[in-house]
Parts: structure tokens; C-alpha cells; sequence
């Protein structure tokens, strides 16, 4: 009874004209981001975040929130339709996405995304608005030895995501992990492979790697390219946008499953949804049965990590609202939002002050409705955008993604390293080596090495207490039996193809 | 008649340059915050914006410059002219990141004109869910037993120099572990990952008030009127530790004096605004009231400690 009285004083907060007008501005706004490769939420909000000082506290956590997840949603148009992604977090949508609108089938997708979007959201406003204190308490009892354990398992997972042989895959993983060692070593302090560059102290940013590998890179092998990609504006139609009964049938558990991916490393500080993503696409290709269609426009591949990075997107305010810890760069400015108004997030503030919290938990119900909306009838907006020809829009593509390395902290350096990085995915399509698993490496191996290093120094260099501790332990281990089968299957894969090439009759008996 | 020439030339020049100065600002005025926006520099930058502009009549701009330990927006800062129109707000790290940054392009003793110290609170220990004693003697008693772990916001940050400064002084058996920036740091205090955490009012106290640290300590050797009821290092026996927390004021280097004196009043007044008050107040922090030679001496201070520090104790090598 209680929640239902809190969420009625939230949708009171929440509906208020002024704020209900701010939700709309916000959405509206990250809606247009996220289509646009290169800018992303961290760049828009920190660009709005002045106005706050003149804006009441919920109204302008309404309207910076509503930018955030609205990204989000519209990230994924861009990976779809043009094999660029809108947002970091949209950049294994690629991996499926793409191959669908080549075949006709972008209409379907971008339906598909928008209510893999809505339930996702969904999701983690339930679970935010139920479990918030309780989630926020357990994520504290991870330490780096839990963190270490659970990158380890995302990038045994990682291994496998792109369609290439699991050695290309691996090679590209460790490969993404030896990038993300430049930068400031995590415990000493010392700049590695800087060459006494301050602009590297920091290490090359995700979204300018991002942006860079698919953006840049997708770009420059496109010259010369002839297009053979037919657009009927007929895929634009409402008829050929409904997905099918089968479609459907097979979203429905990829849905639930990256819904709860996404609302689990969401609210875990440090995490976000990229990486959710990512888990949400590798744990479906591996339960597949039939994970042979996986990056050949499987709606199973847009699905599961469309709703895990909403999810993850309502699930990381938990923490910033609950702790006052923020997980990530774009929720330090949700904080800071609040902080200049006197709010200091905390425990206390769901109790101090209910009107803004539940208030901000409606928009984000309202929000997500309007998002839905609104995204619908764009649809067949955007797949027109494919008619553009490439000569205009890809020099507006490049010039957006310039602007949008370059204002994530003003550094004329991001855009060189865009530029570097474009010419590295382009070199990798002449290999054809996979980017997403170079970019996940690049995400988690930071990671895995910051946290092994910590837990190490708080073990006192005791290798097998990471193993005592019991989620860390737990999950080290089903890293390993994952590593052990995905080997194995291979083995026994490839001496069945080899009893087959030198046996082919037996196969038929 | 040539001489009257000259000499008028000359009167006018010196007339232009002490009209300018009268004039100060001339145009809009650029603050480098050299961390990202909505943190909390930014969060005193901010407000402190909109009081100049009531102050001076001109449009002042927040520009954030965020990188490489706060020294990209410093060096950016170093380059512009030292006409008062580019001004840089940071906290103590630029005292620390000399000591440990091999590579800087400007010399901070020289090419950085200190002009007034705005906010200035003691350093607090805090400790988190594993430790179980309350104040800074029992800690200390405490870490005899069990070797404590001291989390900081990373290598190089003051809270990392600030710990291996209590260390030192008080013979502490601790290891330091470095985290990514001090919510981390405090995540993992709460988790009771790990012991302790070093940092300003501003940034532990609101998970103090929480109850989710408890403050065991004010590194000073008195205590700390804003804070009457946490112990003291010096109460403690514990002396050398007594370096306070700060965010100032900078200029690039070579600034006239009197246009240093102008800045730093302007600031003092924007300083006394209700707005202001009421951040100090959130923060538990109180307004410097130093003149800008006094800063400068504690600025060239810090930062000789923190490099003697780094060479003693193997910091950065």
C-alpha cells in the first residue's frame, strides 16, 4: 500500500505540466542524440548542465534523465540502419542489426528495438522502484575480487560473440586489452606507453574508440564501395514494420533474459550498459540453438541487448540515488545536478525527499511512454534517411562524430585518436577481423586488471583467496568450466569436420 | 620637440597600461575548472560565476578542462596572458601532480601566479564497516593488531599523499590500495573492502551524516570547529600531518601584483555572498582569508612537501 501511495505522489510530481514538458524536452532531445552517431549523452548533458542552476531539482533531474535513456533508445537506429553506432552502449546492436536492414528487414529491427527498449526500461524502473536500498546494499558486498571474477567471465563470454573463428575472436580481445593498457597505470601512478603525451594519461576514451572502429571505419571502406544495398521505401511501410507471430515468439525470452542482464550490471557502480550489452548478446548467442544465425540478422541479436542497456540505464540510478556513488561520468552529473540545489543523495533522500525520488521514478515510466511514441512513427522516418545517398550523409556522419569526440572534455586529441582508430577498423574489414570483441577487450580489460590488482594488494598477494570468497569463487569457477567447454567444443568440433573430410560416407551411416 | 614626442608616447603608453588595469575586466572572463562538469570544483566554480558577474559587469565562462590528474586544463591556463582575463580554479592536486608528473609542460613554481585560497576544511580520515574503533587513538591501537588497508582516490591524488603522509608520522602498519576517484574509494570502505580513506569535509562528510563511515579523525592539531566532536591527530600524539584541504584561485605566471590584489578581493566579495555562505556551510568548509603572498607561500609549501614525500616513499617511481 505504501508504494502505491508514493507512486501516486510521484506521478503528481511527475505530471505537473512544467515537468511533464521538461520529460519531453529530455527524451526529445536524447532521441536525436542517440541517432547521431558521435555525440553521445555524456556530451549533451554536461552541454545542458548549467541550466540546471535556474531549474527546480526534479525538473531539471527529469529533463538531464530523460536525455540519458533517451540516447539510448535512439542509439540503435544508426547500428542499424548503418552499421555506425548512435551510442557506445548500441555498438553490438551492429552486430545483428545491420545484416537485417540488408536484407530488407530494418523496418522490423528498429520496431523491434523500440519495444525491446520499453520493456527493458521497464524492467529497470520496476527493479528500481521495488529493490532500490536492498540492490544498493548488495552491490557494496562486491569487492575487486568479486569485480575481477565477473570481467573475467564477461570476456571468457566476449571470446565468442563475433561470427569469426575463436581465435580471431580472442586474438581481437586481447588485442582491445593491450589498447586499454595506455593511460595511467591504476596503481602506480606512472604513465604507460604516454610517451609523455598528457593528452594519453587518461588513455584513449571509449566513445572516441568506438565511434572510431565502427563509425570512422565503416566510413572509409564504404569509398569506392559501390552501394548495392536496394532500399525499397516499402520496408518503411506500417505493414512491413510489424514483426511477425515467429517473431516475436522468439524475442519473448532474449527480452527477459537482457532485461535482467541489463538491470544487474546497471546497478553495479562501474559497470553500465555498455558492458550489459554486450553480456546480454554473448549469453544469448551461447544458449541459442542455432547460434550459426547470430550475426546474420538474428532478432534475437537486437533484442537481447536492446533491452539491456535500457534496463541498465534505470537500474544505474540505484546507486547514485541510493549511496550518492555515482557508476559512471553521465551519472556524476545526474549527482551534481542534485548536489547544487543542497540535495546530497544518500540513504535518506528516498525518505527526505519522496516527492523528487518517486517523482523522478514516474518520469522515467512517462518518459519511456513517450519514447515509445515517438519512436514508432520515426521509424519510417529514418529507414527514408537510407535514401540519402552516402556522398551527403556520410561527410555529415564524420563531421558529427568529430564534434562528438572532441566535446567529451574538449581535447583536440579525441579527434585524432577518432581518426586513428578509423583507420585501425578499417584495416581490420580488410582483414576481416571482428571489432566488437576488440572493443569489449577494450572495455573489460582495464577492468579486469585494475580489479585483479587491487584485490591482490587487499589479499596481500594471495592468489587463493580470490577462490574463498564465495561469489568470487563461485563465478571464477563457472569462468572456467565456460572456458573448458567452449575449447572442447571446438576440439570436438573440429575432428568431427576432420573425421568428415576424410570419411565422408560414415556421416551419412 | 622630439622628446616631448616621446615623452608623450610614452605617458599615453603608461596611461594605456594603467587604464587597463583600472579597467580590469576588459572583456569576458574565462575560468578553466580543470575537472568535468558537476563535480564538485565545478559545483564552487558555478555560483561563483554568477556572483562575478554582478561583481564585474562582465560575462564570466566556466570552461572545463578535465585530464591527466587536473594538469591539462593547468597547462592550458599556464599558456594564456597574465592579463586577469584567463583564470583557473583548482583544488590541492596541483601541488601533487608535480610531484609525480615526469612530464608537465609548464613549471609550477614560475609559470603559475597563486592569487587567493577560496575554500579551505581540514582533512578527514574516515573508516569504514571493518573498522571497529571510533576515534583516531583507538584506529591506531586497532592497526597494531590488524595491518590496515587505506583506500584512496588514485595513485598520485592528495588522498593517496595524505595517506602515505599518516603513515609516515604516526608508524601506521597499512597497505595503500588505489581506486578510481573517491566514490569508489568510499563504496569500498562501506563494503568494508577496505579500512580507511583520506579526503576534505566535502567529500566524506555527506556519507558521514549517512552513518555509512564514521569520522575518525580531523588531521589537524587542533580540532576543527566545524566538527567538534571528531578527534584530532594532534589530541591523538600523532603530529606532521597538519596539511589542510583547499580550492583556490590561479593565474598564469608573471601577474602584476596590483591586478592580483583586485582579482582577489573581487573573489573575496563574491566569496561573501549568501550563495556562497550557504555551499560553505553544506560543506563544512570556511572561506580562506589569506592575502595572495600568504597563499603563495603555502602553495610553494604543499608542493615541496608532497616532492619530498613522493622521493621518500617511493611515490610514482
Amino acid at each position: 500500500m505504501e508504494l502505491l501511495s508514493n507512486l501516486a505522489l510521484g506521478l503528481q510530481t511527475a505530471i505537473t505540466p512544467s515537468n511533464l514538458l521538461y520529460c519531453f524536452a529530455g527524451v526529445f532531445l536524447g532521441t536525436f542524440v542517440g541517432v547521431i552517431p558521435g555525440v553521445g549523452p555524456l556530451a549533451a548533458i554536461s552541454m545542458l548542465f548549467p541550466i540546471t542552476f535556474y531549474l527546480d531539482p526534479t525538473a531539471a533531474l527529469i529533463m538531464l534523465a530523460g536525455i540519458y535513456y533517451g540516447t539510448t533508445y535512439g542509439g540503435s537506429t544508426a547500428s542499424i540502419l548503418l552499421n555506425i553506432p548512435g551510442a557506445t552502449s548500441a555498438a553490438v546492436t551492429c552486430l545483428d542489426g545491420y545484416p537485417m536492414a540488408q536484407q530488407g528487414r530494418a523496418g522490423v529491427a528498429l520496431f523491434m528495438t523500440t519495444i525491446a527498449s520499453f520493456v527493458g526500461g521497464s524492467f529497470g524502473i520496476i527493479v528500481l522502484s521495488l529493490f532500490s536500498p536492498l540492490i544498493a546494499e548488495y552491490a557494496l558486498t562486491f569487492g575487486p575480487a568479486e569485480y575481477f571474477a565477473l570481467m573475467v567471465l564477461g570476456l571468457v563470454a566476449a571470446s565468442t560473440i563475433a561470427n569469426a573463428s575463436p581465435s580471431k575472436g580472442l586474438s581481437m580481445v586481447v588485442f582491445g586489452m593491450l589498447i586499454a593498457t595506455v593511460g595511467t597505470d591504476s596503481q602506480s601512478g606512472i604513465g604507460r606507453f604516454t610517451f609523455g603525451s598528457m593528452s594519453l594519461l587518461e588513455g584513449f576514451g571509449i566513445s572516441a574508440m568506438a565511434m572510431g572502429l565502427f563509425g570512422v571505419g565503416e566510413i572509409l571502406s564504404s569509398v569506392g564501395a559501390t552501394r548495392n544495398a536496394k532500399i525499397d521505401s516499402d520496408s518503411a511501410k506500417l505493414r512491413n514494420m510489424l514483426p511477425t507471430r515467429e517473431d516475436w515468439g522468439r524475442s519473448w525470452m532474449p527480452g527477459v533474459r537482457g532485461s535482467s542482464i541489463g538491470a544487474f550490471f546497471g546497478a553495479l557502480p562501474g559497470t553500465g550498459p555498455s558492458i550489459a550489452a554486450f553480456m546480454a548478446y554473448a549469453v544469448e548467442k551461447r544458449i541459442s540453438k542455432t547460434p550459426e544465425r547470430f550475426g546474420q540478422g538474428a532478432l534475437e541479436g537486437v533484442v537481447a541487448p536492446e533491452t539491456a542497456n535500457n534496463a541498465a540505464d534505470q537500474t544505474a540510478f540505484i546507486p547514485t540515488l541510493t549511496l550518492g556513488i555515482p557508476g559512471s561520468a553521465t551519472m556524476a552529473l545526474m549527482l551534481g545536478a542534485l548536489m547544487i540545489h543542497g540535495i546530497q543523495p544518500g540513504p535518506t533522500l528516498i525518505v527526505q525527499q519522496p516527492s523528487l525520488f518517486w517523482g523522478l521514478v514516474m518520469s522515467f515510466w512517462i518518459g519511456n511512454l513517450l519514447l515509445l511514441i515517438l519512436n514508432l512513427p520515426l521509424i519510417g522516418i529514418w529507414v527514408r534517411l537510407l535514401l540519402i545517398p552516402y556522398h551527403y550523409l556520410y561527410p555529415a556522419i564524420l563531421i558529427f562524430l568529430c564534434i562528438g569526440a572532441y566535446s567529451v572534455r574538449a581535447n583536440p586529441a579525441d579527434v585524432l585518436v577518432i581518426l586513428g582508430f578509423g583507420v585501425l577498423g578499417y584495416a581490420m574489414r580488410l582483414a576481416n577481423l571482428p571489432a566488437a570483441p576488440l572493443l569489449l577487450g577494450f572495455v573489460l580489460g582495464p577492468l579486469v586488471e585494475m580489479q585483479f590488482r587491487r584485490a591482490m594488494v587487499l589479499a596481500r598477494g594471495d592468489l587463493t583467496s580470490l577462490l574463498e570468497r564465495p561469489i568470487a569463487g563461485s563465478v571464477l569457477v563457472l569462468s572456467a568450466i565456460m572456458l573448458i567447454w567452449t575449447i572442447a567444443g571446438s576440439i570436438i568440433r573440429h575432428r568431427r569436420q576432420f573425421s568428415d573430410a576424410v570419411n565422408p560416407t560414415e556421416v551419412g551411416g | 620637440m622630439k622628446t616631448l614626442l616621446l615623452a608623450t608616447i610614452a605617458a599615453t603608453l603608461s596611461a594605456t597600461v594603467a587604464f587597463a588595469q583600472d579597467k580590469f575586466p576588459s572583456g569576458p572572463v574565462t575560468i578553466i575548472v580543470p575537472y568535468g562538469t558537476g563535480g564538485s570544483t565545478d559545483l564552487t566554480a558555478r555560483p561563483l560565476a554568477i556572483e562575478l558577474e554582478k561583481i564585474w559587469g562582465q560575462p564570466v565562462v566556466i570552461v572545463n578542462k578535465p585530464g591527466a590528474g587536473s594538469m591539462i586544463g593547468t597547462t592550458e591556463m599556464t599558456q594564456a596572458e597574465p592579463d586577469g582575463q584567463t583564470l583557473l580554479i583548482n583544488t590541492a592536486a596541483i601541488t601533487t601532480a608535480p610531484a609525480i608528473q615526469k612530464d608537465l609542460q609548464f613549471d609550477p613554481e614560475t609559470d603559475v601566479t597563486p592569487i587567493s585560497l577560496l575554500i579551505t576544511s581540514p582533512y578527514v580520515l574516515v573508516g569504514g564497516a571493518k573498522v571497529e574503533s571510533d576515534d583516531f587513538s583507538g584506529f591506531l591501537e586497532e592497526a597494531k593488531g590488524r595491518s590496515m588497508f587505506m583506500g584512496t582516490a588514485g595513485p598520485g591524488s592528495s588522498s593517496h599523499f595524505m595517506s602515505e603522509l599518516v603513515i609516515e608520522a604516526a608508524d601506521l602498519p597499512a597497505d595503500v590500495v588505489h581506486f578510481s576517484g573517491g566514490g569508489e574509494a568510499q563504496t569500498n570502505l562501506m563494503g568494508g573492502h577496505a579500512d580507511t580513506y583520506i579526503s576534505t569535509t566535502a567529500s566524506v562528510m555527506p556519507y558521514v551524516n549517512d552513518g555509512r563511515v564514521k569520522a575518525l579523525a580531523v588531521l589537524a592539531p587542533e580540532r576543527f570547529e566545524l566538527l567538534p566532536d571528531v578527534q584530532s591527530s594532534g589530541e591523538a600524539g600523532v603530529s606532521g600531518v597538519d596539511i589542510n584541504g583547499w580550492v583556490a584561485l590561479f593565474g598564469p605566471g608573471g601577474m602584476d601584483p596590483a591586478l592580483v590584489e583586485q582579482i582577489s578581493a573581487d573573489f573575496a566579495e563574491a566569496m561573501a555572498s549568501d550563495t556562497m555562505k550557504e555551499q560553505l556551510k553544506q560543506n563544512y568548509a570556511v572561506a580562506g582569508d589569506l592575502s595572495p603572498e600568504e597563499f603563495k607561500e603555502i602553495y610553494l609549501r604543499d608542493m615541496k612537501t608532497w616532492k619530498d614525500l613522493a622521493a621518500k616513499r617511493g611515490i610514482g617511481q
